[in-house]
């Protein structure tokens, strides 16, 4: 009886010793880092920052690209619980950071955001979208200004020209539909939510803050009326099949819609797709619905790149962090993926995007956080889902905005 | 002798199965009845969870795209199968024209998803090919039966050849007795096949009874249960609550109910067929 305990716990011994890992906590010294990253289809970027990292600094860096975001971040927050854990990985601002803050798990990086906005590498503007409770946590991997891809074929077919005013956009649209073109992209999937957010933001930026933060309800009378001239707009024919599966950048290149309303980011589908900027699409900042506000709003949206706080090469994250915030980084960075970059000194090479860039650094602009990050996850997984279901029966808008209001009811129950 | 040693043996099997099976069970069970957003430690809620599934609008509609995708497995997949074995099993080439319905279940489900994208989309080609122009993924619950056309072409085959397998290993001698008494055709299957096929059956309708309860994956890659959460089954709901949504307190108490559902159906739906049996 004796020898069949000693044999049991002798296995099971063995087992929990294979369950636990190699030893949390001890320090190393690491010539390479993982970065886990929920932009799989950037993997050949993040690999060619790698190689300069390692040329530059003498650390290189290996990612690892997830593409479901709900599967990555499921991965990021057990692997705070467990011995694998990434030397960088990439996050979201806002109430998603601040969880991660709260918890202790990601390091503290006010020092490289002090030292980059002396050396002029970071804007103090952006600070605000990475500080929780007065310090800094993470670098921003990536930023991005929204506003509409447009087909410049299509345009110049039909002598349009970029909108000045929400009047302007909305008989250019009526001049495409008059042609047979539609004239916007939309999706009852992930993407549901760009059109409220534009709508909201150039309506009465105010509002959509508070509906942020849980001081206004998505049943206030602003709220409906934004809802009201969405389905206008759907209803006036302007918008293609929200079931439609073709990719955005095919929607734009082939025509199938006009204008496309997306981040910066959206120039590397461009890029990719073999089009000129200028010649085959531009880019334009999309005019306030409401023309009494004093500065046009854009929708601004920063993604994080962060280390944990119990990394296992501490020294070798942040080092890594503060040359990702460096012209040298960002110029690559920026440049491959024809998108703008965090780092005012970067030359952005498409016009457009450059003028964008610069306008908005010079406060011209009213930036207002993408709905994604501004959003509370569990609010926003029910305000996508009440979106998808709304473009597809847009009358069906009340019911929406009700079954919104009642997950942000229940959010901000306890999450005041 | 052996005896002594007789723990130890089963010890490394008992302990993957704990570790790996039940433990998990029972985390899951422990937070169905917490508020957990999977970064701050649990907070107890007691049945709150479970009370917010009689009071939450969606799980109905999971719940009735779960019972059509259940009863759709059953007439379609299921019944298809029995119908194509039970008129190619006795006929010269019959494997043959069976391999064209089994090619499909080479295949996974998130494969199968993938390949019927583009064909159903609005944009698709079911819709060129048709000369219509209909959402085949948007409306509910068409949409459902969409996906369940395509489940059914993919699962029809194997089913067809359980059942083929089914009908090769019946004994002979009733069957050339009732045609000597003058039975055939449907009377022959109804009264003498179809009883002496009930064990291979129960295997068949049991294994497609919880697959289809807990559908996922050919419907998160074709609609992620939308538009508007309106094709969402319940394994969908479990996934959305607790991965996009992080409630994962909510999540496991749907995921408790999926389990308490595919239990007591199995263990009804056998202990019928064992006391027919």
């Amino acid at each position: 009886m004796h020898r069949s305990r000693v044999a049991t716990l002798g296995v099971a011994a063995l087992v929990l010793a294979a369950c636990g890992g190699n030893g949390a906590g001890t320090p190393q010294k690491k010539t390479e880092l993982t970065l886990y990253n929920d932009k799989g289809a950037w993997t050949k970027y993040f690999d060619e920052m790698g190689a300069l990292s390692k040329q530059s600094i003498g650390l290189g860096m290996k990612p690892t690209g997830y593409t479901d975001s709900a599967q990555y971040q499921a991965f990021i927050k057990a692997s705070f619980r467990t011995n694998v854990k990434p030397d960088l990985f990439t996050w979201q601002t806002g109430g998603m950071l601040a969880e991660i803050v709260k918890q202790k798990q990601v390091a503290d990086t006010t020092a490289v955001w002090q030292e980059a906005i002396k050396a002029g590498d970071l804007s103090p503007d952006l600070a605000p979208y990475y500080t929780v409770g007065g310090k800094q946590y993470c670098v921003p991997m990536n930023v991005a200004y929204w506003g509409m891809f447009y087909n410049k074929k299509i345009f110049d077919k039909y002598d349009l020209k970029p909108p000045q005013t929400w009047d302007d956009l909305v008989k250019t649209a009526e001049t495409l539909k008059k042609n047979g073109v539609k004239a916007f992209y939309h999706t009852s999937v992930l993407f549901s939510f760009v059109w409220f957010e534009q709508l909201m933001a150039g309506t009465d930026p105010d509002l959509y803050d508070r509906l942020s933060t849980g001081k206004a309800k998505y049943t206030d009378p602003g709220v409906v009326q934004v809802m009201e001239r969405w389905k206008q707009l759907i209803d006036a024919g302007y918008f293609i099949n929200p079931g439609d599966k073709t990719d955005p950048g095919d929607v734009l290149k082939t025509g199938k819609a006009a204008m496309v309303s997306f981040g910066t980011w959206f120039n590397t589908s461009m890029t990719t797709r073999s089009m000129k900027a200028g010649t085959d699409y531009d880019f334009f900042v999309i005019p306030n619905v409401n023309p009494a506000l004093p500065k046009t709003s854009m929708i601004f949206e920063s993604g994080p790149l962060c280390s944990l706080a119990k990394a296992a090469d501490p020294d070798a994250s942040m080092k890594y962090l503060k040359w990702w915030t460096t012209a040298q980084a960002q110029e690559k960075w920026a440049t491959s993926r024809g998108d703008v970059s965090a780092n005012p000194k970067v030359t952005i090479s498409d016009p457009a995007l450059g003028t964008v860039t610069k306008d908005a650094g010079g406060g011209k602009y009213r930036l207002v956080n993408r709905y994604f990050e501004a959003t509370p996850p569990q609010i926003l997984t029910a305000a996508l889902d009440g979106f998808g279901k709304f473009v597809t029966e847009p009358g069906t808008y009340k019911e929406v905005l009700e079954t919104i209001q009642k997950e942000a009811d229940e959010y901000w129950s306890t999450h005041q | 002798m052996l005896g002594r040693f007789r723990y130890g043996y089963v010890a490394p099997a008992a302990l993957l199965v704990a570790v790996l099976l039940y433990a998990p069970f029972v985390w899951t069970a422990y937070l169905s009845l917490t508020r957990y957003d999977g970064l701050e430690p649990p907070v107890w809620a007691g049945l709150a969870n479970f009370a917010k599934l009689f009071d939450d609008a969606a799980l109905l509609t999971s719940t009735r795209n779960t019972l059509i995708w259940v009863i759709g497995t059953m007439v379609l997949p299921v019944g298809l199968g029995l119908l194509v074995a039970v008129l190619s099993y006795d006929i010269r080439g019959g494997a043959w024209f069976r391999v064209p319905f089994m090619l499909p279940y080479a295949l996974s489900g998130a494969g199968l998803a993938m390949v019927w994208s583009p064909v159903l989309s609005h944009d698709g080609i079911a819709n060129v090919l048709l000369g219509v122009d209909t959402a085949f993924l948007q409306e509910a619950p068409a949409n459902t039966f969409a996906m369940l056309a395509v489940w059914t072409w993919q699962q029809l085959g194997v089913n067809c050849l359980l059942f083929v397998v089914g009908l090769q290993s019946i004994p002979r001698e009733p069957i050339e007795a009732a045609r000597l008494d003058g039975a055939s055709g449907w009377r022959l299957f109804r009264h003498v096949i179809w009883p002496l096929m009930r064990p291979l059956t129960a295997v068949v309708v049991g294994l497609a009874l919880v697959s289809s309860l807990k559908t996922f994956d050919i419907v998160w890659v074709l609609t992620q249960g939308g538009p508007g959460r309106n094709s969402e089954t319940l394994a969908v709901t479990m996934y959305k609550e607790t991965f996009v949504a992080s409630d994962y307190g909510y999540g496991s108490a749907v995921a408790v109910l999926l389990t308490v559902v595919t239990g007591l159906a199995s263990y009804l739906y056998l202990r019928r067929q064992v006391t027919a049996t």
